[in-house]
């Protein structure tokens, strides 16, 4: 009878000690989810709304996430390293996101991606894996290969206790931004004259251009946007790992999968599929850790078999 | 058939030999035979082929019986090369490279102090450095590519174990000596039969039994019990030796979660929460290099080291470099603590650690030790092998041959190798302190296992083995804090 007690509390599920299950289970669960997520949704929707706008499925978005994590934890660094109030460090995050879309926004539309245009998919792919190389070398060679450590952020905001788990504050401040990020996309895409223009593009860009928009400059916008995406998600990661060559490749699959499973091209699609994606990771690693790294995959095949252009996606939509 | 028949076999060639001739008197002459006379050519092609042939023939008798000879003193002994070429491989990028650098930086520093003392017999090695990071496919073809280079004369090859297991038949199908400087897994010698690759640093078996002797050991009380490991070969293997030794010894122990995140992962957030929610008596882990060092560093803000006793099985190579809690079980997968006891004793460990900290500002972890136990392995074979043939350079063969059941005192212990090339060396597990005043949690509360008595009999199934482990084997034991 003891074994059988002490059975039901190790193996506690929905049908039975509910109290139990809620305290220790479901809500550490919930919360794991929904961190987890908006490190994804950060770098899908930027993917997404590259596509939306330029049609083209930018490869080389994963590094883009891997050099704002770079130059968010040399910031943070330096910051410390001088001895500036740490505080600072918060503001280093965006700040890093905002050089590295400045920097290499314009710079790569202007040239690489502009050059893709009206060229086929499969030659866009491969300018743009082809750009991921060399920025994964970039980063190899500028900031080596051992991992950088920048966690001043994380200490500075401290932990809280949910359901008997504690839970560091700086993961339930990324739910938050993530929040911000997409209804700030809502507003700016809906409420503002650039975000129209951008809307008009995507729904016709023959149509745009003949009304005299210039699309040239919504696409750079657009492209520059969704590397401050990218990027704002790598730095806003740094505080909580360390960063190592490779971050953006793994990244990147795992953008896909979600921009895929949200619908290309979907704001809301990312939202929904990031959390999706996040909590069949997290599922898997409370019951079935053996599945952690392919849950993502195994809701993609779902997702796409019964919807093939995502939850939200429809052969002809175009829209953002 | 005569010479003529030989090379004109019919009148209408007949115009081209002299021709033959004149080919073969410029390309096919002796070096050493005196420069010909007038009169000799003139004899000489006056015979033609049939005198040409003769000489070839004799040529071809002469050349064969010099060349045979040559071969056969090649066999014996070959002459001193410019240096001993070795080629390293380690991961030097990567997650894994926090593991593989210090690797790197070890076989650095040992090869300035073996060149400096001498050499090996007087010759210099010389290291190629080879990046494990590249994959399984890069790593054969950059060893196949070392090995037929013609200069490379052993290998030190590799830190992964899967590496280990894909090298380990090449070695012997291309006669290369190899040290498997790092490779942990016990499967390696369960598979297969390796003549040219001798590991010096026993396996996954020793290691991991200790830390299991070890942590049950300090919690006779123990109920529970999670595992976070890599989620590969090294890392399931361990769970699995540790739950079998835990089954033998304390069957009453239950596992109440196991983990295997993949290998470089970025956050260990989710992990932290399920451990914590699984509230564990003991959390043991193998994660290892970057993967360790980002889960500690996620995990002590959240509590995860004050709910749960934590054993880090390679947790030595991290204690410069967080700030790891005292009370934590760690290990250095092996003897290859530079400022353990018996290095102090045996005495060159520390002149090794201050040129690394020399060099790299930092004290040498223990996978810096290893490779320098390697190298040093490689070199008493060399010098054995030396001694054997009268102080003549030894070939491959005999360097192998020579590492059969060699002992060899090292930077911190003695390594022996067993009849299937496996190396038996003690184990040092101890619990993180913090002596007054210093700035890191070291090493205290250590035990030495003896090697040999954690490995199973040659031939004998690693797991069959551990399942027949008893408590009294464990009363035999050396106590915790013993090893001074």
């Amino acid at each position: 009878m003891r074994g059988w007690v002490s059975w039901r509390k190790d193996r506690c599920w929905i049908t039975n000690c509910s109290g139990f299950f809620m305290t220790q289970t479901l809500i550490p669960l919930l919360v794991d989810a929904l961190a987890n997520a908006a490190l994804i949704f950060f770098v899908a929707v930027g993917l997404t709304l590259v596509f939306s706008v330029l049609r083209i499925l930018n490869v080389a978005h994963g590094s883009f996430y891997s050099i704002g994590a770079y130059v968010a934890a040399s910031l943070g660094l330096w910051i410390v390293s001088i001895g500036a109030p740490p505080w600072l460090t918060f503001p280093a995050l965006l700040l890093s996101a905002a050089l590295v879309a400045a920097l290499f926004g314009p710079l790569i539309e202007h040239t690489l991606i502009r050059w893709t245009y009206g060229k086929s998919e499969a030659v866009q792919i491969l300018v743009t894996f082809g750009l991921f190389l060399i920025l994964e070398d970039l980063q190899r060679l500028l900031f080596g290969v051992q991992s950088i450590y920048s966690d001043t952020p994380m200490s500075l905001l401290g932990v809280s206790e949910i359901g008997g788990i504690i839970y560091l504050n700086y993961q339930l401040v990324l739910v938050g931004l993530a929040v911000m990020v997409l209804v700030g996309l809502r507003v700016f895409v809906r409420h503002t004259r650039t975000g129209r223009l951008l809307t008009a593009v995507v729904a016709d860009r023959e149509v745009s251009l003949a009304m005299g928009i210039d699309t040239n400059r919504m696409f750079m916008i657009a492209f520059t946007l969704g590397v401050f995406l990218a990027a704002l998600g790598g730095a806003m990661a740094t505080p909580t790992t360390g960063v190592a060559p490779g971050l953006g490749a793994d990244t990147m699959v795992l953008a896909f999968a979600v921009a895929a499973i949200g619908g290309l091209g979907q704001v809301e699609g990312a939202a929904l599929a990031a959390i999706i994606v996040a909590l069949a990771k997290v599922l898997a690693i409370y019951f079935m850790p053996a599945l952690d790294a392919v849950a993502p995959y195994i809701v993609m095949v779902v997702v796409l078999s019964i919807r093939p252009h995502g939850l939200f996606g429809t052969a002809q939509t175009r829209r953002i | 058939m005569g010479g003529k028949d030989r090379y004109c076999r019919s009148n209408k060639l007949q115009p081209y030999n002299n021709m033959l001739v004149k080919f073969h008197k410029t390309f096919y002459s002796f070096p050493s035979r005196p420069s010909r006379t007038r009169e000799d050519d003139r004899i000489f092609e006056a015979l033609g082929g049939v005198q040409m042939y003769d000489q070839m023939k004799l040529r071809k008798i002469f050349g064969g019986a010099l060349l045979a000879a040559a071969l056969a003193h090649g066999a014996a002994a070959q002459d001193k090369p410019d240096s001993l070429d070795v080629g390293v491989f380690t991961f030097m990028s990567g997650p894994a490279a926090a593991y593989g650098m210090p690797g790197k930086q070890g076989a650095e520093i040992i090869i300035e102090q073996i060149n400096a003392d001498g050499g090996v017999g007087g010759v210099p090695i010389s290291a190629s450095f080879v990046d494990e990071a590249q994959g399984a496919e890069g790593v054969l073809s950059e060893y196949r590519r070392l090995a037929e280079n013609g200069t490379t004369e052993a290998m030190i090859a590799a830190l992964s174990s899967g590496h280990c297991l894909a090298l380990a038949p090449v070695a012997d199908q291309l006669k290369m000596p190899t040290i498997g400087w790092n490779c942990d897994t016990h499967q390696l010698y369960q598979t297969g039969e390796f003549d040219y690759f001798y590991r010096p640093n026993g396996n996954t078996i020793a290691e991991f039994v200790a830390f299991a002797l070890y942590f049950l050991d300090q919690h006779p009380d123990l109920k529970t019990v999670a595992f976070i490991n890599p989620d590969y070969s090294f890392g399931h293997d361990a769970a699995e030796i540790v739950k079998a030794a835990i089954k033998a010894l304390r069957p009453d122990v239950k596992v109440v979660a196991e983990l295997y995140p993949k290998l470089g992962s970025p956050s260990y957030q989710t992990e932290v929460s399920r451990l914590s929610a699984a509230r564990p008596e003991v959390i043991f882990s193998n994660l290892w290099g970057a993967d360790l060092e980002n889960f500690v560093r996620q995990a002590q803000p959240r509590g995860l080291f004050n709910q749960s006793n934590v054993v880090l099985a390679l947790g030595e190579t991290i204690l410069e470099r967080i700030d790891l809690p005292e009370g934590v079980t760690v290990g250095v997968l092996g003897d290859g603590m530079w400022n353990s006891p018996t290095a102090k004793e045996i005495g060159r460990a520390e002149a090794f650690a201050e040129a690394y900290r020399e060099k790299f500002g930092e004290n040498p972890i223990f996978p810096s030790v290893k490779m320098a136990n390697a190298f040093l392995v490689l070199k008493s074979a060399y010098e054995a092998a030396m001694e054997e043939n009268g102080g003549t350079w030894p070939t491959k063969d005999q360097v192998v041959g020579a590492l059969e059941g060699i002992s060899v005192t090292t930077l911190t212990g003695e390594v022996t190798f067993r009849a299937d090339n496996d190396g038996i060396v003690d184990q040092i597990v101890g619990t993180t302190v913090k002596p007054e005043g210093a700035e890191h949690v070291t090493i205290g509360n250590m035990v030495r296992y003896d090697g040999k008595t954690l490995l199973p009999p040659e031939g004998e199934d690693a797991l069959a083995w551990i399942s027949k482990l008893t408590p009294e084997f464990m009363d035999n034991l050396p106590d915790a804090g013993s090893y001074k």
